[in-house]
C-alpha cells in the first residue's frame, strides 16, 4: 500500500470534512470562471456586432448634405442625388486600401496580387415608381452582400441579374409589389425578384437594382454615389486607409466607420479590465477563505500529525499527505467550480449584457482545475508545515 | 542502551514556571522492563516524552544507543523514531479515519523499509500477534478500548523497535482488559523487547523488573521488583 492510497481512503472516509474544505475552493474558482465566461461572451457579442456594422470605410463625394443611417450607426452626413464619383477611381481606392493593409502586416495568407478588401460601389437615384417617391440603389450584388452581412431574403431570391429588382420590406408594402411583378425604372422594365426582411435601416425603404441597370436607366453611366470598403479584418488600419484615400484622391471623402466601433471596443476593453480586476479580487478573497478552511481542517488534525510523526513520518511526508489531500480537494473544487461558474455565467450573463449568447468554454476546465489545485495546495501547505514544526508532545496536548 | 543524566525540564517562563523534572538520572539496559510510578503531576509523562524525544529538555542529556539524542534536530530524530523507539499512549492515539491495518501500516510506510506486499504481510502478522487479525478493516471507533490499545501495540511492534515507551497503556481500560494488555507487554519483554512504562497501579508495576518512583519531578525511590514485593509483603 502506498501513501497516496492511505490518503485516498482517508479522504473517502472524511467526505464531509473534505467537501467542506473544497467548498471554499469551489466558490473562488466558480466566480473566476463565471466572470471569464461572461466576459468572453460579451467580447464575442461585440465582435459579432462589429461584423454586422458591415463596411469599415465609406467613400463618398467631398460635398455632404443628407444624413445617412446604417443599422443603429450614424455614418455622418452623406450626399447623393446631385454629387457623383467617377467609377474609374475604384481600382485606385482598392489599391490604396490593400497596400495599407499589407503595410500593417496583418494580411497574412493573402497573395501579393490578391484583393484583400471588398469594394461595394453603389449609386442612389431618387425617382418615382407608381407615383410613389422612392430611392433606387444600384449595387454590385456580389460585393454588396459581403458588406451587408445582415441581409436576409424574406421572399423570392437575392438580386442576380440586370433585369431584376429587389425591394426593401417597407418599399414593397408601400408600392404594393409582389414577387414576379413588373416595374418600370425610368422606362426600363424589370421584375421583382426578392424582398428583404425588415432590418430597421434605410434599406427597408429602398429599391435595389444592379449598378449597370440603374446607371443606364437614369443615364448616369460611369458614376457612383458612394463605395463601401470592407477590409475583412478586425483591427485593420481603417483610419490610415481613410487618410491615404483622402490625401491621394481628389473629390472624395473617406470616413472610417470603425471610429465608432473602436470607441465601442475601447469601452468593452474597459469593462473587460474591470471584470478581470473583479476576478482577481474575488480570487484573492477566495484564497483567504480557502486558507481559513484549510487551516481549520489542518488544525483539526494536529493530533493526527503528531501521531504520524511519532510513528516515523518526516516533515516532508506530512506535507506530502496534505498535498495529496489538497490535490483531491483541488480536483473536486476545480470540476465543480467550472460547472457552477459556467452555470453562473448562463444565469447572470444575460442580466449584465443584454441579449448576450453565453457559451461554455471547455478550455476553462483545465484552467479551473489548475487554479483550484494551486489554491488548495498553497492554502494547505502553510498550516501543515507549521503543524509539523511543533513538538510532538505539544500536538497531543492541544487536543 | 539508554542513559539519562541529570535531566531537568521547566515549562513556561517567569511566574508561571513549572519545574516538571529536576535532576533525574536513569539507566536502562537491553531487556529491561521499567515501571515509572508516582502521583499525578509528578512528571512521569514528561520524563517519558523526553526519553522519546517527543519533547525537549531544559538541562541534562539523553544518550540512546550510543548517541546523544537530546541535541538532534527534527530531521535527525526521524531516524530514531523509525524502528528504534516506539510509543504506546494512554489515549491509544490511533488515526480515527484509518482502519486497524492502515494504522499498523503507517510506520512501515513512512520508513519505507518494506515494499508493498512485505509491509502488508508484516502488519497482518502483528495484528495476529495481538489477536486482532479479524479486525483489520475496522476503524478505531468500531473497536473497544482494549482492542484499540492492542492495535496501537501492533503498530509499535511492526517496526521492531529497540525500545518501547508506554505512558499508562492501561489507564483507559478496565482492570480485566488492562491485565490482558499487560500480559501482552510482558510477553514482548520476554521476547527481548525493552520497555519503559508509566503506571499508577502498583499491581501492574509489580510485573516490571525495576520500579522508579517520581515525586515533584525527582526520583525518590528505585527498587527491583523483588525488593518491591518484599516491601509490600512486610
Ligand atoms: N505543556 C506544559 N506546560 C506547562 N506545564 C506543564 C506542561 N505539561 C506538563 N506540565 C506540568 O508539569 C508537571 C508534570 O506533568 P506530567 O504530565 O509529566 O505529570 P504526570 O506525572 O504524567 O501526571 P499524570 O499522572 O496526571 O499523567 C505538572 O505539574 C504539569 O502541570
Ligand atoms: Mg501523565
Amino acid at each position: 500500500m502506498k501513501l497516496y492510497r492511505i490518503v485516498l481512503n482517508d479522504v473517502m472516509r472524511r467526505k464531509k470534512r473534505v467537501l467542506y474544505a473544497a467548498f471554499g475552493v469551489v466558490v473562488a474558482t466558480m466566480t473566476v470562471i463565471g466572470i471569464l465566461t461572461i466576459s468572453n461572451a460579451g467580447q464575442s457579442k461585440l465582435l459579432d456586432q462589429l461584423e454586422k456594422y458591415g463596411p469599415n470605410l465609406t467613400v463618398s463625394p467631398a460635398i455632404n448634405s443628407i444624413d445617412m443611417q446604417m443599422g443603429d450607426l450614424s455614418l455622418g452626413q452623406l450626399s447623393y442625388g446631385e454629387n457623383y464619383i467617377p467609377e474609374d477611381i475604384l481600382p485606385e481606392i482598392q489599391q490604396i486600401a490593400d497596400s495599407e493593409i499589407r503595410a500593417s502586416g496583418i494580411a497574412a495568407g493573402f497573395g501579393p496580387d490578391e484583393k484583400i478588401s471588398t469594394l461595394a460601389p453603389k449609386i442612389y437615384i431618387n425617382t418615382n415608381i407608381n407615383d410613389v417617391k422612392v430611392t433606387v440603389v444600384g449595387i454590385d450584388p456580389m460585393e454588396e452582400r459581403k458588406v451587408k452581412t445582415w441581409w436576409v431574403i424574406a421572399e423570392g431570391e437575392y438580386l442576380a441579374s440586370s433585369n431584376q429588382v429587389m425591394l426593401g420590406k417597407v418599399a414593397a408594402d408601400t408600392l404594393g409589389l409582389k414577387i414576379g411583378d413588373q416595374v418600370s425604372l425610368n422606362g426600363t422594365n424589370v421584375t421583382v425578384a426578392g424582398i428583404l426582411a425588415e432590418s430597421g435601416s434605410n434599406d427597408d425603404l429602398q429599391v435595389f437594382a444592379t449598378l449597370a441597370t440603374t446607371q443606364t436607366a437614369f443615364a448616369k453611366e460611369g458614376f457612383i454615389s458612394t463605395a463601401d470598403i470592407r477590409a475583412l479584418c478586425n483591427g485593420c488600419p481603417v483610419e490610415t486607409i481613410a487618410d491615404a484615400i483622402n490625401s491621394n484622391i481628389a473629390g472624395v471623402r473617406a470616413v472610417a466607420v470603425q471610429a465608432v466601433a473602436a470607441a465601442e471596443m475601447g469601452m468593452m476593453n474597459k469593462v473587460n479590465t474591470f471584470m478581470m480586476t473583479l476576478a482577481g479580487i474575488t480570487l484573492l478573497v477566495g484564497a483567504f477563505g480557502v486558507i481559513n478552511t484549510m487551516m481549520a481542517s489542518v488544525n483539526e488534525r494536529i493530533r493526527d500529525i503528531g501521531i504520524m510523526r511519532a510513528v516515523g513520518a518526516s516533515r516532508n511526508q506530512i506535507l506530502k499527505v496534505f498535498i495529496y489531500e489538497a490535490i483531491i480537494i483541488g480536483v473536486i473544487g476545480g470540476i465543480f467550480g467550472y460547472l457552477l461558474g459556467t452555470l453562473l455565467a448562463y444565469i447572470v450573463g444575460p442580466i449584465i449584457f443584454d441579449g448576450i449568447q453565453i457559451a461554455y468554454i471547455l478550455t476553462y476546465l483545465p484552467v479551473s482545475l489548475g487554479l483550484a489545485t494551486l489554491l488548495a495546495i498553497v492554502a494547505t501547505s502553510y498550516p501543515a508545515f507549521r503543524a509539523a514544526k511543533v513538538k510532538v508532545a505539544d500536538s497531543f496536548r492541544s487536543m | 542502551m539508554l542513559e539519562i543524566n541529570n535531566v531537568s525540564k521547566i515549562y513556561g517562563e517567569g511566574h508561571s514556571q513549572v519545574v516538571a523534572l529536576q535532576g533525574v538520572s536513569l539507566k536502562v539496559t537491553q531487556g529491561d522492563f521499567i515501571a515509572i510510578m508516582g502521583p499525578s503531576g509528578s512528571g512521569k509523562s514528561t520524563l517519558l516524552n523526553i526519553i522519546g524525544c517527543l519533547d525537549n529538555l531544559s538541562e541534562g542529556q539523553v544518550v540512546f544507543d550510543g548517541q546523544r539524542i537530546d541535541i538532534l534536530n527534527e530531521n535527525e530524530l526521524v531516524s530514531v523514531r523509525r524502528g528504534r523507539i516506539a510509543y504506546i499512549f494512554q489515549q491509544f492515539h490511533l488515526i480515527p479515519s484509518l482502519n486497524a491495518l492502515e494504522n499498523v501500516l503507517l510506520p512501515i510506510m513512512f520508513s519505507g523499509i518494506k515494499k508493498n506486499g512485505a509491509g502488508q504481510q508484516a502488519a497482518m502478522d502483528m495484528l495476529r500477534r495481538v489477536g486482532l487479525e479479524n479486525r483489520a478493516t475496522h476503524k478505531p471507533s468500531e473497536l473497544s478500548g482494549g482492542e484499540q490499545q492492542r492495535i496501537a501495540i501492533a503498530r509499535a511492534l511492526v517496526s521492531n523497535p529497540m525500545l518501547i515507551l508506554a505512558d499508562e497503556p492501561t489507564g483507559n481500560l478496565d482492570q480485566k482488559t488492562g491485565k490482558q494488555i499487560l500480559g501482552l507487554l510482558e510477553e514482548l519483554n520476554n521476547d527481548g523487547h525493552t520497555i519503559v512504562m508509566v503506571t499508577h497501579d502498583l499491581e501492574i508495576a509489580k510485573h516490571a523488573s525495576q520500579i522508579i518512583v517520581l515525586e515533584d519531578g525527582s526520583i525518590v525511590n528505585r527498587m527491583s521488583s523483588q525488593a518491591e514485593k518484599e516491601q509490600t509483603e512486610e
